[in-house]
């Protein structure tokens, strides 16, 4: 198999793995523009993944795969016109290309296509330091470790499951404004699941890390050891847990996975496509204070190593740190050509799309709230009966701004104290309440593990939520009666 | 009414690489190859926004050596490719390790032939493009006549026309062909900051039995315009009524607890259960991939197992497991023909109907919530916990009074399969999960 270190991932060796030249970029885009549009878009894909699963002590699968395809998108006016294929054949290009015209109805005739020129990314957010793929030793020995640092952390760990993905997505854009660009991502996800049993009482508990990264970071850093370490303790701990109590309290999030929260609540309604379609309740908010003043909820694509971080995102923009919400006052939006054109707004960067077979979204990448200026202690101490939000599973929210989302872990807190863990609990409230109700934001910024994904109209893209410590006056926690 | 047949150089590409793997030392091969075509239009305020064609193709590979086993896929078919990912495979097995279990099922009995399950309509090849997209529009225009709907997520309609091709090297060599057409409206009423949205839709293997536009258009305003200014309710527990969409939820998430996957990695509550009654006597749950025409019907699975009928819990007793060859042999049980190529799948897995009309299940309660949809993560199969976000219409002697959010409900799968004290006649096969209108007591619903 053909190792791939960072020093060979020259553009000009992504746009290599292509198997076409400049004359037929300009026939594919000039017979997709043929009957008019104000862009077309050939977008490249070529995706190595590298499985491997530990259970049952024993390396048990692994799996390689390759996905190949091309996605064909014409514009025109607000409609999209988009063609698939895994074939790289020019014939099944022009093909896609004159299916992706289908939307324009009236010839306005030929639509010139400027000379095509390369440009690159001006900065690389990924950490590639040893070969991707790693060599299957190296992985098995990293893997291993993680399995057996879960199963030996207590006798009550009854069962260990480790798998490690790789990904090296290479891809290359090329549209009718001239642009050819391409990209060399890899991602890196090495997840642990641990059981662990008392009596007929049995609870699982994960972790993970990763990030655009190769194996070698995560053999510097010791995270094999780590993520052992925390899915054992995260079951161990809810073998104690208890259910949670149901109603309305004070919630303090904890830093780190809390971001999920605003990702959730508020991250997706600032989604220009959204916007445009006034489906948001944020459409008509831009400019105004929507927030408590110590909100500031920012985006940024542009953070080494983060999982959501890329070069350009899946329309060849560059990525661009995004200011969503500051001060309390809306002041941006998350921008995909489409949107960005429809609305008279600049781009930021975010059009993203899960592989060649989808047509791009207006996403979220790195999405955090950033600190202010409390002592996570005060905070906690702040409170006489409240939940401490520890992990959290995902969340989903809906136009009205109704949002919910799981925490595998909790605790209670009491007098200003953590005290019972809490286990199986979902929030549930309102985002314009939520942002209001922010009364104290801590100092202690922090993100998420490296190991999240987002989903949005059946396209799911990795990505990363951050926040420090938070208090929310007042939330809704299901729990038992 | 017969599918065409399917394309000579792919049937003869997995014998192909069946035999190639044999020579390179492969004990056990098994090949699957799909093919799709796909068509999709999304239609907004009556024009179009996305429409999508494409034809794809993408190819699997299993190997086992000596007990050990890799996997490939990808969608690259070209022939050197797939000769470099087989060398690959069978170089990973040097450093990974037996497992006693590993094996493709051997060949028994042959599986219900395709052409009688009723999987392919000949028609797909023959609508029009525009007829997809006027259905899309139409279906749209009506629901936004509605005085009450405020904005449109768009309608969707989509048909996709697929071929599954199987071969191993145990003799097995299927393949077959199967359709499916969808169209969908989502919708928004109120105004900005007090919203309600909901979306409807229906999915079938034939266009004439396909859902009209006016139908669609008709449960979407329904759904979409019974929760407009919802209210907070206190904490409680009352009667709730699973509408059949929430009920085939419930039974996605019993699905996976029953599934061989979760009970061999001990991740089910249901480890250990066979032959116990896990549930009330008013429960009948069966797994049936042999009904024709169902979305979740197939002649064999993933693995080339016949598809079968499996009586999963009877009269509340939880009879049989749903299996793949792997999870199976395991459990020392044997394959129920479920398998999905990376664990299993349902194939009509559904809830036994009752009686009742769903109507005769609401009137019959003095206080209950009506569920229509939750949102979020909270589904725990180790435990059987489940804690969700809920929507959903406060029930008052026995109609239904107001709209209700920002609640959640929290239960036990368990307690719940031994609470359901009504079961709807209504059970109609919209999906590969699916059950009828129930009514469960135990469920904390969590408000204010």
């Amino acid at each position: 198999m053909k190792k791939t270190n960072s020093s060979d991932i020259s553009a000009q060796a992504t746009l290599h793995l292509f198997p076409f030249d400049e004359a037929d970029y300009q026939k594919i885009l000039s017979t997709a523009l043929s009957r008019g549009g104000w862009l077309a878009e050939i977008f490249l894909e070529y995706t190595r993944f590298y499985h491997l699963l530990m259970e049952d002590d024993i390396i048990k699968e692994t799996d390689e795969s390759i996905r190949q395809g091309a996605g064909l998108r014409v514009l025109e006016g607000e409609k999209a016109g988009f063609a698939y294929t895994n074939d790289f054949k020019l014939d099944s290009l022009l093909k896609a290309a004159q299916a992706a015209r289908a939307i324009v109805s009236s010839p306005p005739g030929q639509v010139a296509i400027p000379p095509l020129q390369q440009s690159r990314p001006e900065h690389s957010y990924y950490l590639l330091q040893g070969p991707m793929p790693a060599s299957l030793a190296d992985k098995i020995k990293l893997v291993k470790q993680t399995y057996y640092t879960a199963l030996q952390a207590h006798p009550r760990i009854k069962k260990v499951r480790v798998s490690l993905v790789e990904a090296f997505q290479q891809v290359a854009l090329i549209n009718s404004d001239g642009l050819i660009i391409t990209d060399a991502r890899p991602m890196i996800k090495l997840v642990c699941l641990a059981i662990a049993e008392a009596g007929s009482r049995r609870e699982a508990g994960f972790a993970g890390d990763g990030g655009r990264v190769d194996l070698s970071f995560l053999d510097k850093h010791n995270l094999a050891q780590r993520i052992g370490q925390e899915a054992a303790e995260e079951a161990l701990l809810l073998l104690e847990a208890r259910p949670a109590p149901a109603g309305e309290m004070p919630v303090v999030l904890a830093p780190g996975q809390g971001g999920v929260l605003l990702h959730e609540a508020v991250g997706h309604l600032l989604e220009a496509d959204f916007i445009r379609k006034k489906t948001s309740i944020f459409w008509n908010k831009l400019d105004q204070i929507v927030a408590a003043e110590q909100v500031t909820i920012i985006d940024d694509p542009t953070i080494p190593r983060f999982r959501g971080s890329y070069n350009i995102d899946d329309e060849g923009t560059l990525p661009q740190k995004t200011y969503l919400i500051q001060r309390g006052r809306v002041v941006g939006f998350l921008q995909d050509r489409l949107s960005a054109r429809l609305l008279g707004q600049a781009l930021t960067g975010h059009g993203r799309r899960e592989d060649y077979s989808h047509l791009p979204l207006p996403r979220m990448s790195n999405t955090y709230l950033d600190q202010g200026e409390y002592a996570p202690e005060e905070i906690i101490r702040s409170i006489k009966k409240g939940l401490y939000a520890r992990r959290f599973q995902g969340g989903q929210v809906e136009d009205s701004g109704k949002f919910t989302f799981s925490l595998s872990s909790a605790q209670l807190i009491e007098d200003g104290k953590l005290t019972v863990p809490l286990k199986q609990v979902t929030l549930i409230g309102s985002n314009l309440e939520v942002l209001r109700d922010i009364t104290m934001v801590g100092h202690d910024l922090a993100f998420s593990h490296q190991i999240g994904s987002c989903g949005k109209e059946g396209q799911t893209v990795p990505v990363t939520d951050g926040c420090p410590t938070v208090k929310i006056k007042k939330l809704t926690v299901g729990g038992a009666l | 009414m017969k599918p065409t047949a399917p394309p000579q150089e792919l049937l003869d590409l997995a014998t192909d690489l069946v035999n190639f793997a044999l020579a390179q030392g492969a004990d056990e091969v098994e090949v699957a190859i799909g093919q799709g075509e796909e068509f999709n239009v999304d239609i907004r305020n009556q024009e179009i926004e996305n429409l999508t064609q494409a034809q794809t193709r993408g190819i699997s590979l299993r190997l086992i050596k000596d007990k050990k086993s890799a996997s490939a896929s990808s969608s690259d078919l070209k022939r050197e490719t797939l000769e470099e990912l087989i060398k690959g495979a069978l170089g990973r097995l040097e450093l990974t390790q037996a497992d006693p279990w590993n094996g493709l099922p051997e060949v028994t009995a042959p599986s219900f032939p395709p052409e009688k399950l009723q999987l392919y309509d000949p028609k797909i090849q023959e609508i029009p493009i525009e007829t997809k997209i006027e259905l899309a529009r139409q279906t749209e225009k009506i629901a936004l006549q509605d005085k009450r709907i405020t904005n449109s997520h768009g309608a969707s309609f989509s048909s996709l026309e697929s071929l599954h091709i199987l071969a191993n090297s145990k003799g097995f060599a299927g393949a077959y062909e199967e359709t499916s057409f969808s169209l969908s409206v989502g919708l928004q009423a109120g105004e900005t900051d007090n919203r309600a949205e909901d979306f409807w839709g229906h999915t079938s293997r034939f266009f004439d039995q396909l859902e009209p536009p006016e139908e669609i258009a008709r449960q979407a305003v329904k759904r979409t315009t019974r929760l407009l200014h919802p209210r907070k309710i206190p904490t409680q527990q009352v009667p709730v009524v699973f509408e059949p969409e929430m009920t085939a939820w419930l039974l996605g998430f019993l699905f996976v607890c029953v599934s061989g996957t979760a009970i061999y990695q001990k991740t089910s509550f249901l480890v250990d259960k066979l032959g116990q009654r896990i549930a009330g006597a008013n429960i009948d749950v069966i797994d049936d991939g042999l009904l024709p025409g169902k979305l979740g019907t197939r002649p064999f699975d993933r693995e080339g197992v016949p598809c079968r009928r499996t009586q999963v819990i009877s009269r509340g007793q939880l009879n049989s497991y749903l299996l793949d060859t792997y999870s199976a042999r395991r459990l020392g049980l044997n394959s129920t023909g479920n398998a999905s190529g990376s664990g299993v799948r349902p194939n009509n897995f559904h809830l036994q109907p009752g009686s009742l009309s769903p109507e005769k299940i609401i009137s019959s309660l003095d206080k209950g919530f009506l569920l229509v949809r939750t949102i979020g993560h909270g589904l725990n199969p180790v435990t059987g916990e489940i804690s969700r976000g809920a929507f959903g219409l406060w029930i008052e002697k026995g109609e239904l009074a107001f709209p209700v959010a920002e609640v959640t409900i929290s239960g036990n799968l368990q307690d719940i399969l031994n609470q359901v004290i009504y079961i709807g006649n209504d059970l109609k096969f919209r999906s590969a999960v699916c059950g009828p209108t129930i009514a469960v007591e135990g469920i904390t619903i969590a408000g204010n």
